[in-house]
C-alpha cells in the first residue's frame, strides 16, 4: 500500500484549505502506521464508490484503523481540523451512502473484524464492525445459532454497515430487520467520546436511542462494537415454488396468505424477466414461461411447518397459482433459493448496466404498482426486472440499461424517481433498506414535510454540530430542499 | 372517535411562546410510577379512534388516547393482537402512554417490544409542530427513526397524536405448564427451553414455581406440551397468572417498600440479582421487592414506590446525558413537555 507520497501534496494544494489538510494528516501518521493509510490516488480507486458505482468521488486520504482507540483518534482529529468524515464498511450500499467526500477523511472499517463473544446460553454474540454478516452466522452454526438479518450481499457486507443502513434480507418477514436483532452498540462520536446504547437486557429504560441510530447512516456516530441476537436454527425447513400467469395473481395469493395470518419465514417473487434471467444463469428449473414466480419458506417444528404447509399450498392455488412445487429435501430448497438470490447478478448478466430501487408499499398494493412500473418502462423505453421482498411490499425494481449510450443513465434515474414517488403516492416510503445516502436526496422532500425534514437536521446537530460525518447524504439541506421544490413547481 | 389534533398543535404553540411547562396526561391512572412532573395539563385521554384499520394488511392506525382494553376488544373481532401484549392497567392505559411508557407483556424475548411492533407514528414537538414519522408500511429506512425513540421517552420530546402498529394473528391454542424449581434451576431450565425453537410466549419463576407458556397452532403447542412435561395449569389459573404478572399485580409494594427493576443478561447468576422475588422474561428482567429507600444493587430502576423524585430510572454516563439533554433541546427546546419526569436534567 502506498503512503505518504508526492500525491498527497498534489492532494493538499487541490482541497484548498492547505494548512489544516497538511496538518490533519501530518497528525494522523502520528496516530496510524503507514499501513493504515492510503493517500495515492490508484491506491484509493477501490473506494471511490459503494455498490453504487453511478456516483464515484475520490477522498483526501484514506484510513483503516485496527483498533477502537485509533478510531477515537481518527475522529477526534477530523473533529479538531474541523474535516468531514466518511464511514464505511464493504461498500456494497446501494445508495451512495459510503462515497467518499472530497475534501475528507474515508474510515474503513474492514479490520475491525472480530468476533468478541458468542454466548450459546443468551443466544447473543458481541462483534466488531467489519464483521462480515456471514462469518457471523458461520461462527454461530456449530452451537445451533445464526443470525437473522440476512441481505443478499450477506457474503460481503459489514455488521457496521448493516446497523448503519438496517439492514434485511429475505428472512426479515418473521425475524426482523437489524434494528429488531440488535440489543446494544457502541460508538464514537465525533468529539470521539465513546457512547453505549442499549445494554445487556431487552428494554432499558429511557429514549429508546439505540432505535434511532440504527439506520442513520453514518451521520451520527461510528459503530466500533455491537451485540446482536442470535436465533436458534428451526428443526424443519420446507421451500415452496409457486409458478402464476400473471404479477397480479401473484400480488394477490400474497396479500391472501398474510391476511390468513401466516407469516413465512420468507416470501419472495420474480416477474418474468427476473425468472429467465435468474434460470439462465443457475440453471435451477424455475418454469421460465411463468410471468410471476413466488418463492415462500416455512419454518418452525414439524407438526408447526406441516400444518402451515397445507395452508399455504391451498392459498396459493385458490389464487391463482398454476403449479406448486414443494422442494423434496434440503439440495432442493438450496436451488430454489439459489436463483432468487443470484437474481441481481443474473439480470447483470443480460444488461450492461442495472439500477436497483427499494421502495415499499401496502401489500394490497403490490399488483397495482407492478402494473404501473410496467407503463412506466414502456413510457421511458427502458426494461424493468422485478425481483424483491413481496412479504413485506419491499419493492425491488431493476431498471435495466447501458451508461455507454447517451441519455440511458439519465432516463434511468428518471424512471427510478418516478418508481419512488409512486411508492410514496399509494402509502408508502422511498426506501425500505438501502437507505437515503446521497442518491435519494431528491425524494426525501417528497416523503416529509418541511417540519420533519427541520426536525431531522436538528436531531443530526445534536450528534454532529459541526456536520463533519457523511455531510451531504440522508438528509437534505433547508437549501436543498427549496431548489428541489422550485424545481417541481416552475 | 375524536380528533383532536388541531387543539393540542395550538395548545403546545401557546405553551412554546408563553414558556409554559406542560404535562401530558391520558390515563392518568399511574401518575406516581416515573419522575413527578407538573405543569398544564395536556389531556390526551379524549384523542381517541382508529384512524384506518386493514385486518388483511395487519396494520392499524389508531389515535392516542385510545385504550388498550377497546383496541384488544376490536383486533379480537378479526382474530388479531397487538404482539407486544400490553398491560391495559383496569381497562385504563392508552396506546399513547403505553408506547411513552414502553410497556411489554410477557411475551418480550419471543415477540418483541413495542418497537418491533411500531412501523410509524404522529408527533407534536415542543415546537408544536405536528409531524409524521414511519408510516404504515413494514419496512421503511427514510430519514431518522424518530418513531422509536419515543418508546419510553416518558412524552419529554412530544405529544404522540397517533400510531401505526404492526399486528400479529391471535394464537389458535394456548396452554401453561407448571414445574416446582427453586429460581438457580428454573433458570437453567429457561435458558436451555428458550433456545429450542418451541412455541413459549412466556417463562417466569415466581413462589417456587416455573410457570412455561406456550401458544400457538395446535400442534405446536401440544407437541412442545408434551416435550416439556411439568404440571398442566387450568385454563381459569393460568390466565389469571399472566394477567396478573402483566398488570404488575404480583408484586405490590407497600407504603415502606420500593419494587426494583433489574433489566440484563438472562443468563445472570441468581446470586448476581439477590433477593429476586419474581424472574420474568426467561430470566432478562427480574423484580426486586424491598423495605427501605436503598436500592439493593446499582442500575436498577426504581419502579414503583419510593420518593419519585429521586433519579428513578437510574444513572447515565455523562456523555450519554449530554447526548440526552441535546435531543431534547432539538425537539423541545423551551423544555416545556414533562419537564423532569424521565430524569432530572430533562
Ligand atoms: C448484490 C447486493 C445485494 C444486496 N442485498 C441487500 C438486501 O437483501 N438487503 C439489504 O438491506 N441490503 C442489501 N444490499 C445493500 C448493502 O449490502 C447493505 O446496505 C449493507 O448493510 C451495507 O453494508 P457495508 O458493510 O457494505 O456498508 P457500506 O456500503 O460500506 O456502508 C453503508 C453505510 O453505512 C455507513 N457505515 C458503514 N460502516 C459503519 C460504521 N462502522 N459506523 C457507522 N457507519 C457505518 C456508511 O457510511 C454508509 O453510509 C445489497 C447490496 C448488494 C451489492
Ligand atoms: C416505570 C413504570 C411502571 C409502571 N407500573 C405500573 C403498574 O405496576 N401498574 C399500573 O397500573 N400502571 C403502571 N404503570 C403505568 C403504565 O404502564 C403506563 O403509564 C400506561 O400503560 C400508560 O397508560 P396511560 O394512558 O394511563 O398513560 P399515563 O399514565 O397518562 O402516562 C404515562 C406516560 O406517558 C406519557 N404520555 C401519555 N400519553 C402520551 C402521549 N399521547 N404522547 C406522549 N406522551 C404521553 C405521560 O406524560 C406519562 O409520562 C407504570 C408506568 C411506568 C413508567
Amino acid at each position: 500500500m502506498n503512503t505518504l507520497s508526492n500525491t498527497s501534496n498534489d492532494l493538499v494544494k487541490q482541497a484548498g484549505e492547505a494548512g489544516n489538510v497538511a496538518a490533519l494528516i501530518s497528525d494522523l501518521q502520528q496516530l496510524l502506521p503507514a499501513s493504515g493509510l492510503i493517500m495515492s490516488t490508484e491506491s484509493q480507486r477501490p473506494f471511490e464508490c459503494d455498490g453504487l458505482a453511478v456516483y464515484q468521488q475520490l477522498p483526501l486520504i484514506t484510513v483503516i484503523p485496527e483498533t477502537v482507540d485509533q478510531v477515537q483518534g481518527i475522529l477526534r482529529l477530523c473533529y479538531s481540523h474541523r474535516v468531514p468524515l466518511v464511514p464505511r464498511g464493504a461498500g456494497t450500499g446501494l445508495c451512495a451512502g459510503a462515497m467518499p467526500h472530497a475534501e475528507g477523511v474515508l474510515l474503513v472499517m474492514t479490520k475491525l473484524n472480530k468476533i468478541l463473544h458468542i454466548n450459546q446460553h443468551t443466544a447473543t454474540a458481541r462483534v466488531q464492525p467489519g464483521v462480515r454478516n456471514l462469518a457471523l452466522t458461520d461462527a454461530a452454526k456449530p452451537m445451533g445459532l445464526y443470525y437473522a438479518p440476512d441481505p443478499s450481499s450477506q457474503i460481503a457486507c459489514t455488521i457496521g454497515g448493516n446497523i448503519a443502513e438496517n439492514s434485511g434480507g429475505v428472512h426479515c418477514l418473521k425475524y426482523g430487520l437489524t434494528v429488531n436483532n440488535l440489543l446494544q452498540v457502541t460508538l464514537v462520536t465525533i468529539e470521539g467520546k465513546l457512547i453505549t446504547l442499549g445494554g445487556d437486557g431487552l428494554d432499558e429504560p429511557g429514549m429508546d436511542l439505540l432505535s434511532l441510530f440504527v439506520g442513520s447512516e453514518g451521520l451520527l456516530g461510528v459503530v466500533v462494537e455491537a451485540k446482536v441476537k442470535l436465533l436458534p436454527r428451526a428443526p424443519r425447513v420446507q421451500v415452496l415454488l409457486a409458478a402464476y400467469d400473471s404479477v397480479t395473481a401473484a400480488g394477490d395469493s400474497v396479500a391472501a396468505l398474510i391476511a390468513q395470518g401466516i407469516i413465512p419465514a420468507g416470501l419472495e417473487m420474480m416477474d418474468h424477466l427476473a425468472i429467465s434471467a435468474a434460470e439462465d444463469f443457475v440453471k435451477v428449473g424455475y418454469p421460465t414461461d411463468a410471468q410471476a414466480l413466488l418463492i415462500c419458506e416455512l419454518d418452525g417444528t414439524d407438526a408447526e411447518v406441516e400444518e402451515q404447509l397445507a395452508v399455504v399450498s391451498q392459498c396459493f392455488k385458490l389464487h391463482g397459482a398454476k403449479n406448486v412445487r414443494v422442494a423434496k429435501d434440503a439440495a432442493e430448497a438450496d436451488a430454489l433459493w439459489q436463483g432468487r438470490k443470484a437474481a441481481f447478478p443474473a439480470v447483470g448478466r443480460i444488461s450492461p448496466d442495472y439500477y436497483c430501487m427499494d421502495g415499499t408499499i401496502p401489500r394490497s398494493k403490490v399488483g397495482h404498482v407492478l402494473t404501473r412500473i410496467s407503463e412506466l418502462s414502456n413510457t421511458y423505453g427502458l426494461r424493468v426486472a422485478n425481483v424483491f421482498h413481496a412479504g413485506d411490499g419491499n419493492l425491488h425494481p431493476l431498471i435495466l440499461f447501458d451508461a455507454s449510450v447517451d441519455g440511458e443513465l439519465e432516463r434511468a434515474e428518471l424512471l427510478g424517481g418516478d418508481i419512488l414517488t409512486l411508492c410514496v403516492d399509494v402509502g408508502g416510503t422511498i426506501t425500505g433498506e438501502h437507505g437515503v445516502g446521497l442518491e435519494k436526496m431528491p425524494q426525501m422532500p417528497y416523503q416529509f414535510g418541511d417540519a420533519e425534514l427541520a426536525q431531522f437536521r436538528r436531531l443530526k446537530a445534536a450528534f454532529d454540530s459541526e456536520e463533519l460525518l457523511n455531510p451531504g447524504k440522508g438528509i437534505p439541506t433547508l437549501k436543498y430542499c427549496q431548489e428541489y421544490r422550485s424545481l417541481q413547481h416552475g | 372517535m375524536v380528533d383532536l389534533t388541531q387543539q393540542l398543535e395550538d395548545q403546545v404553540q401557546h405553551a412554546y411562546v408563553t414558556k409554559t411547562p406542560l404535562k401530558i396526561q391520558a390515563g392518568n391512572t399511574k401518575a406516581h410510577l416515573g419522575r413527578e412532573t407538573s405543569g398544564e395539563v395536556v389531556d390526551m385521554a379524549n384523542h381517541t379512534g382508529v384512524v384506518s384499520y386493514s385486518a388483511t394488511e395487519l396494520v392499524i392506525r389508531v389515535r392516542a388516547g385510545t385504550k388498550i382494553s377497546q383496541l384488544n376488544d376490536l383486533l379480537a373481532e378479526q382474530q388479531q393482537r397487538l404482539p407486544f401484549d400490553p398491560p391495559s392497567f383496569n381497562g385504563e392505559a392508552t396506546i399513547g402512554g403505553t408506547v411513552a411508557a414502553n410497556q411489554t407483556g410477557a411475551s418480550r424475548p419471543w415477540f418483541g417490544g413495542v418497537k418491533d411492533s411500531l412501523l410509524g407514528l404522529g408527533l407534536i414537538n415542543g415546537y408544536g409542530e405536528a409531524m409524521q414519522f414511519g408510516g404504515q408500511v413494514m419496512k421503511n429506512v427514510a430519514g431518522f427513526d424518530v418513531t422509536r425513540l419515543q418508546c419510553g421517552a416518558m412524552g419529554s420530546l412530544g405529544l404522540i397524536t397517533d400510531v401505526s402498529i404492526k399486528l400479529l394473528p391471535e394464537f389458535k391454542a394456548g396452554h401453561t405448564v407448571t414445574f416446582e424449581m427453586t429460581a438457580e434451576v428454573a433458570l437453567e431450565a429457561m435458558l436451555r427451553w428458550a433456545n429450542l425453537s418451541l412455541p413459549i410466549t412466556g417463562m417466569s419463576h415466581f413462589q417456587g414455581l416455573l410457570y412455561v407458556r406456550l401458544q400457538g397452532g395446535d400442534s405446536g403447542v401440544t407437541s412442545a406440551s408434551n416435550f416439556l412435561g411439568g404440571e398442566q395449569l387450568n385454563f381459569v389459573a393460568a390466565k389469571e397468572f399472566w394477567q396478573a404478572l402483566k398488570e404488575g399485580r404480583l408484586l405490590q409494594p407497600t407504603s415502606n417498600q420500593i419494587l426494583w427493576r433489574w433489566s440484563g443478561a438472562s443468563d445472570s447468576p441468581i446470586s448476581a440479582v439477590s433477593n429476586t422475588s419474581l424472574i420474568n422474561w426467561a430470566g432478562a428482567e427480574r423484580w426486586i421487592l424491598e423495605t427501605g429507600s436503598n436500592p439493593p444493587l446499582e442500575g436498577l430502576t426504581q419502579h414503583k414506590g419510593g420518593d419519585r423524585l429521586a433519579q428513578v430510572f437510574g444513572a447515565v454516563s455523562p456523555p450519554q446525558q449530554a447526548l440526552q439533554q441535546r435531543i431534547k433541546y432539538a425537539f423541545d427546546p423551551h423544555g416545556i413537555l414533562n419537564a423532569g419526569r424521565l430524569y432530572s436534567w430533562m
